[in-house]
Formats: structure tokens, sequence, C-alpha cells
């Protein structure tokens, strides 16, 4: 897997894009170009770390629908609009769609860069928990299920001794399985169990 | 003197014939009169013929018929004659010519040949020119011209009394008015200190020097009056010439010096004229024009009406009419301009209604009205001229202030039509602005990068002059459209008007979601007129069906703009799939002030149909439920590239 950040451009004026390439292609990223949202829609999306520049106003489907399309299919690539003319409008529903900033053209080197990179950062961010949470996911998998009553009710803040009695058994046995279930996940407390669950929660609610 | 010889040698001998016996042409003539009645058709004497129909007038002259006087008069009479008598009238003339002949002597022989003459003759009327001619009337007439009534006419009043006249003669007088002359001459020279009267030796001057004498006699104020009576010419011209010009000349008549030696009268005046220092005066109409200033005369032409008038009452028979026996024909200040300028008199002395004549009469008094008239005419057609050319520039001037007037509302307009597009074309402008930062930077970078990489800057710098070029048109487009004020009239391509709205309209479609397509036609369409206006009215329309759409589905979201030549010219369109124009809209559609929009001035459509009829065109939309509208502009195309060129055979 390349360690290169993708960053993928979709604006429809050719020249615009071009220049925009050009830029984040010396500054050391890889890069890929769209006319259209459809275009960029349609290419398979690598999973890589980068982060898409998007123009607003787009022949067809703008980039707010497109926003919105990327999440309805929980695609995370973090956004940066650039546009044209914006307006307060556009720009406070992309920020509130997550959008990381909202740039108008002519734009600025450090400014552009900054924003890719704050973009990067979030990708990276939410890419690191994303395999935290399949890690979890795979090691909570190799629980008994058992082990998961166990791990549900430890989370819940129940004693060894309510567990035992919630669980009908005996609470040695709940104490070799809260042991193995700490081991298979990797957590030294019950603290840690919390984050886990809550991480698992998160990422299960998806 | 030669004259004066030759008369003799001629007339001396003639005078010894015997007078012819009376008796014997009595006789005669009675013979003849009775031959001519009964033999009508006789050609004894051709005249006969016509006795019935002519009236036989004899002019006989005592003196010179042919004195200027004579023949003016003579004229008046005829011209007074002709038409007025139920016969014709036909005139014979005699002369005795007695001042210049010795009458006494020649007269037998005289009167032997009018009997000759006149044997065969009747004359109906005799008008006897001076009182020699009466005398020798009165002494032959019965003989000579039997039958025949007299009328005289008298050119000195003092010759003629009604009680002196011949039975059955009448009269025609004149006064020589000597004391009315004498009145002129001393109201135009109120300062005068001497009066010269100068008249000849013959009877005629005598007479009239007496009358002179009368007049001068009943003056009030008492003046020196000096008569130069039948002097030699070159003594008399001596004599005047040496007085001072404050003197008074009366000229009365000078026929015969006291030597015996005859005169023309006119030309004894022209020589005394000729050489006085002192206005000279006359009491005879001939005088003035000859050099005489003024004078009291009377006219010869009203002399010949009275003659003429005599005459006819003597041809109509009857008894006479003792109360027009004698006519006396009325006088009348007449004077010379020339001379009152000569001896610088003032024709205001003179008195009130004094004919002046020989005056230079001015062009334009002359032909008065035929000048008023030309000069009428022409300020008729000047001021036709300038009312029109008024009238030109004052419809010049209003078709100006409204071409003005459309054209700052157009502009005004069009600045609306800009508000509207300005999120269209700050992304127009934005566009290659952003490029060419982003691409200056990238550029920076390659340079930061310390490699040769030329050929990357070199397309990084040919990008960034296209991206540049591209923003600096957008500014021109709109500078065509915004800044521009005034009316242009030229030929262009209304296809070309379609392509601009790529570039102009483009943005804008892709803000709202529009799809524009623009149709031309395949052919060039030449149209006259200011490409920005109908640029405007196209921007105008496809801004409204863009208007019209905007609450639609995808699928209707649709500008159909399209140009074609039609029967009228070429014809525009622009096709929407809204919703339609209510049926109670379309009749104010292009009303000023009418929108249905919330925001709308409603004068895009109003000012949009004031362009496109300010061409020669007409714009009118079609619309109906659920199938959208069409705005159409027709354009009457250009003569010289519009018309189709005729196909080779």
């Amino acid at each position: 897997m390349s360690t290169t950040p993708l960053i993928h451009v979709v604006d429809d004026d050719p020249s615009m894009r071009t220049a925009l390439l050009l830029l984040l292609g010396e500054v050391g990223f890889e890069v890929r170009g769209y006319s259209s949202t459809g275009e960029f829609l349609l290419q398979p999306l690598p999973d890589r770390p980068g982060c898409l520049l998007l123009d607003v106003r787009l022949p067809g489907p703008s980039g707010l629908e497109l926003q919105a399309a990327l999440q309805r299919q929980g695609i995370m690539l973090p956004i940066v609009f650039l546009t044209g003319h914006g307006n307060v409008d556009s720009s406070v529903r992309a920020m509130k769609a997550g959008a990381v900033d909202f740039l108008t053209k002519p734009v600025k080197r450090d400014i552009l860069l900054d924003a890719v990179q704050r973009a990067l950062a979030r990708d990276a961010t939410q890419r690191a928990a994303r395999e935290e949470a399949e890690r979890v996911q795979t090691r909570f998998a190799s629980l008994t299920p058992r082990q998961r009553e166990v791990f549900d009710l430890i989370v819940a803040g129940k004693l060894n001794k309510q567990i035992a009695d919630e669980l009908g058994i005996a609470e040695r046995t709940v104490k070799r399985e809260r042991e193995q279930v700490m081991a298979k996940l990797d957590a030294n407390s019950a603290v840690d169990l919390g984050r886990l669950a809550e991480l698992l929660q998160r990422s299960s609610s998806r | 003197m030669q004259r004066e010889q030759r008369t003799r040698n001629c007339l001396t001998p003639i005078s010894r014939y015997p007078d012819v016996p009376h008796g014997s042409k009595v006789q005669w003539l009675g013979l003849a009169r009775a031959l001519m009645t009964a033999l009508v058709l006789s050609c004894i004497a051709l005249p006969l013929h016509a006795a019935e129909e002519e009236a036989h007038v004899l002019m006989l002259y005592g003196l010179d018929p042919y004195l200027p006087p004579f023949l003016a008069m003579d004229k008046a009479m005829r011209e007074s004659l002709a038409g007025e008598t139920e016969r014709r009238a036909v005139y014979f003339s005699e002369s005795l010519d007695s001042q210049r002949f010795a009458m006494e002597k020649l007269e037998p022989e005289l009167v032997a040949l009018l009997e000759k003459k006149y044997k065969a003759l009747r004359i109906d009327v005799v008008v006897a020119v001076s009182r020699t001619a009466l005398d020798f009337f009165e002494r032959h007439g019965e003989q000579l011209w039997p039958g025949a009534r007299v009328v005289y006419m008298g050119f000195l009043g003092y010759e003629s009394k009604p009680s002196a006249l011949p039975p059955g003669a009448s009269a025609v007088v004149s006064f020589l008015d000597v004391a009315g002359t004498i009145d002129i001459a001393r109201r135009s020279q109120p300062g005068a200190r001497r009066i010269v009267v100068v008249s000849g030796a013959a009877e005629v001057d005598r007479r009239a020097q007496q009358q002179a004498r009368e007049a001068l006699a009943k003056l009030h104020e008492r003046v020196p009056v000096e008569f130069l009576s039948g002097l030699p010419l070159p003594e008399l011209v001596a004599r005047v010439a040496a007085e001072p010009p404050d003197s008074i000349v009366i000229y009365l008549v000078l026929f015969r010096d006291r030597g015996g030696r005859p005169y023309d009268p006119l030309e004894v005046l022209r020589a005394v004229v000729k050489t006085s220092r002192a206005p000279v005066y006359g009491a005879v109409e001939t005088y003035i024009g000859l050099g005489a200033v003024a004078g009291s005369v009377g006219s010869y032409e009203s002399r010949g009406r009275l003659i003429a008038e005599q005459v006819r009452r003597a041809l109509a028979g009857g008894p006479p009419d003792p109360s027009r026996t004698v006519l006396a024909a009325p006088n009348r200040c007449v004077a010379d301009a020339r001379a009152l300028q000569r001896w610088s008199l003032d024709a205001e002395r003179l008195p009130s209604g004094c004919e002046i004549r020989f005056k230079d009469v001015p062009i334009w008094r002359q032909y008065w009205w035929q000048i008023a008239l030309t000069l009428a005419i022409v300020a008729a057609q000047a001021t036709l001229i300038v009312a029109l050319f008024a009238q030109r520039r004052r419809r010049r001037v209003a078709e100006q202030t409204e071409q003005a007037q459309r054209a700052v509302l157009a502009r005004a307009s069009r600045l609306a039509l800009a508000g509207e597009l300005t999120g269209a074309i700050a992304h127009e402008i934005n566009q290659p602005l952003g490029a060419i930062l982003t691409n200056a930077d990238a550029g920076d970078l390659m340079l930061d990068s310390g490699r040769d990489r030329r050929d990357e800057l070199r397309a990084i710098l040919a990008n960034i002059r296209r991206d540049d070029l591209r923003a600096s048109e957008v500014i021109q487009r709109l500078r065509d459209l915004l800044g521009k004020q005034k009316f242009e009239r030229r030929e262009f391509d209304l296809n070309d008007v379609v392509s601009d709205l790529e570039s102009i309209m483009r943005a804008e479609a892709r803000r709202r979601g529009v799809v524009l397509e623009l149709r031309r036609a395949p052919e060039t369409l030449a149209i006259m007129g200011d490409r920005v206006q109908i640029q405007q009215v196209l921007i105008n329309l496809v801004l409204n069906a863009m208007d019209a759409v905007a609450d639609e589905s995808e699928v209707r979201r649709t500008v159909v703009v399209s140009v074609a030549k039609g029967e009228g010219g070429a014809v525009l369109a622009v096709r929407d799939r809204g919703r339609g124009i209510a049926p109670e809209h379309r009749t104010k559609l292009f009303e000023s002030f009418f929108s249905t929009k919330p925001t709308g001035m409603g004068l895009g459509l109003s000012i949009a149909r004031t362009i496109v009829e300010a061409h020669g065109g007409h714009v009118w939309a079609e619309s109906g439920p659920d199938e959208g509208t069409v705005f159409q502009v027709e354009l009457p195309l250009a003569i010289a590239n519009g018309a189709p060129s005729p196909r080779p055979a």
C-alpha cells in the first residue's frame, strides 16, 4: 500500500483543474482529476490516504450533492470545497456536512495546502480509528459466547459477583473468563474495555 | 432762312390764282349729291360706297399738325372715338401751317385744290385746330365741305368766346393759365426778386403776353417784372442767361421775333433753358419735359378726349346743347423732376397734387406689383423652406432625443441584467484568475525544486497567458454590454449574437442547473443595427426562460435558443419548458412595470420590445399550458447582404 496521499480534484474548468493537479503534484502528492461528480463516482476509489478537492458548481450534480452521496456510501474521504463564487448558504451546508474547509478561488497556495494537510490529517485519524476498530472487531470475534456475555456485563459496570449471579455461574469462572477477555482484547483494565466497547458500538452502528 | 426763301419761291405764284366762284361749286355739289343718292352702285368715287356707314372727320390744322401736343391730342381723340360712334370714323387731315407760310397769298390755290379733293367726298365733321383753322372754315367751309359741322379746338383760351363761334359750331378751349403758372413759380421760389416774362412778336405771342400782364397785375406782392418780347433768339438767350438764379423766368410762347422770323416755340424754350441760371416756367404741357420746371397746364390728352365728345355729338346730329357748346380743358400743376433738381428747387413747395414727371422712378416703384409678387413668392418659399427645415430639425432632435433616451434606458436595463448575472460573471472571471494563481504557485515550486524544468515552466506560462486572456475577454464582453451608451448602427450576423450567448450565459445556466441549447442557422443572417442591444434582448429572454423553468424538474430545465431565416426576416426564438404564461398576463407582457416576479422591475420585456421595434422588427410570445413558452423576435434582414443572391441559371 502506497503511503503517498492521493488527492482527487473535481473541477469542470480544465485550466483550474490542470493548475491544481500541477501544484499538488509538485508538492509531492499523487493527484487525479475529474471534470464532474459523475466522472469521480465512476472511478473506483483506491483505499489509500487522500482527500477530495471539490468544486461546488459543476455540470450535473453539484459538489454538495456529491458530498451527501459519499456520506451515504460511508466513504469518509475528507473534502475541501473550492468554489469560484461561494455564498454563505452553500458554505454552511458544506461545513455542517463535515467539510474540512470551504475555499474561494483564487486560492493562495499556503491556504490551499494547509487545508489539504488538514484534510489528510483527518483522513489519517479516521483511517487509524477505523483500523483500530477493525482490529478490535477481529479480537472481539475471537471471544466465546460466554466471554461476550461477561464482556457486556463488565462494560455495564457489574462486579464479578454480580456477573456470576446474573449468569448463574461461579464467581471463579467469571474471574477466569474475564482474564481471557482482557487477554484476547489486549486490555489492562475495565476502563480499557469500556473504551473498546464504545469503539465497537460505533463501528457496528455504521 | 433757307426755308423762308423756299416758301416764297414756291408759294408766291400760286397766290395769283383767282378764287373759285361759289355758285358753280354749290350747283355741282348738289348734282353730285343727287347722283350719290340715286346711284348707290355708281363708281364715281370709291368712298361713296361706304358713305352711309362711315363718319368722315376732317382734321384741319392751322399749325403744324406734327407738333407733339397735337399728336398727343389726336391720339387721345381717336382712341376716345374708337368704338364710341355708331359709324366707323375715317379721318382726313389738312394743314394750313399759317405760322410758317403766308396763307393769305396761298389761300385761293389751296381752296381750289381742296375743292378738287373733296368734291366727291362728304365730310361730316371738321375739327378746326387753332383760330386760323376756324377762320378758314368760316370763309370756305360751306363751299368745300357743305353740311359739315365744325368743332373748334382753341388752344389759347382768349381766342374764343361762344358768341364768336360760327352757328352750329362747338368748341374745346383751354386757357393759357399764365396766372396759375406764375403762382406756381412764386410758390416754388418764394424769395424770387425778379420775374422775367418771355414772349414773341406774333399775334398769338402778344395775346399770351397780354394775359401775363393781367395776371401779374393781380399779384399782391410787388415783384419787379421785365417783359422780353419778340427778341431774336440769340439776344433772348443771352438776356435770360444773364438773369441771376433767384429770378423767375416765365416762358409764354414765341412763334415770331419782332423781325418777323418764325420760330418753333419749343426750340426757343430749349435754347433758353439751356443757359438759364434762373428757373424757367411755362404754361404749356409740352414745355414740361423740354426743360421748364413747372406750370399750370392743360393736358392735350384731355383736350383730345373733349374733342372726341364734341365730334360724337356733332355726328349724332340734332340741335347743339348750349351748356356743352364750349368745353374747357382743366389746367393743373405739372412739374419736371429733372428741372427741379437742376435748379435745386424743392418739390415740397409746389402746390399739393402737382404731378411730378420724369422722376427717376425707382424700379421697385415702376414694377411694384411684379416685384411685390416676386418678393411675396420668394418670401413664402423661404418661409416654407425655413419651416420645413425647422420641422425637420425638430423631428431629428426629437428622434435623437428618443434614441438617446432609449439608449439610456436600454443601458439601465443592461446594468440590471448584469446585476442578475453577477454570480455567473464573477465565476467566469474567478475561474481563470484562480487558475493563474495556482499555476504561478506551481511554477514557484518547480523553481524551488532546483532541477531544470524549463519545458514544464514554459507550459505553465502558456497556461497563465491563456487564462489571463480568458479573463480579459470576459471583462471585454462585460464592457461591451455595459459601457456603451450610444446607439450604433452596424451590420452583424445574428448567429454571432447567439454564439456570444454561450460565453455570457454558460456560467449562469450552470449555476441555475439549466441546460442551455444554442442552435445557429446554417446561413449568414445579416442584420443592420446595434448588436449589443440585440444581445441584451436575447439575454433578457434567456434569463426569463431560465426563471420560468427554475422550479421545474431536471428534465424540464432546458432553454433552447435558435435562430433561423423566416418569411419576414431573421427569427430568434427562445423556448422554455416551463408552465407557460397565464392568459391574464399575456396582454400585459410587454408593458412597462409589469412583472410576475417578486423582485422584477417589469422593464426587461418592455425595453426588449422598444429595442426590437427600433430595429424595425417585432417581438411576440406564444404559450400553451404545460407546453412552455416561445418568445420570438423577428428582425428585417439588411438589404445589402441579406437579400438572397441570384442563382446562376
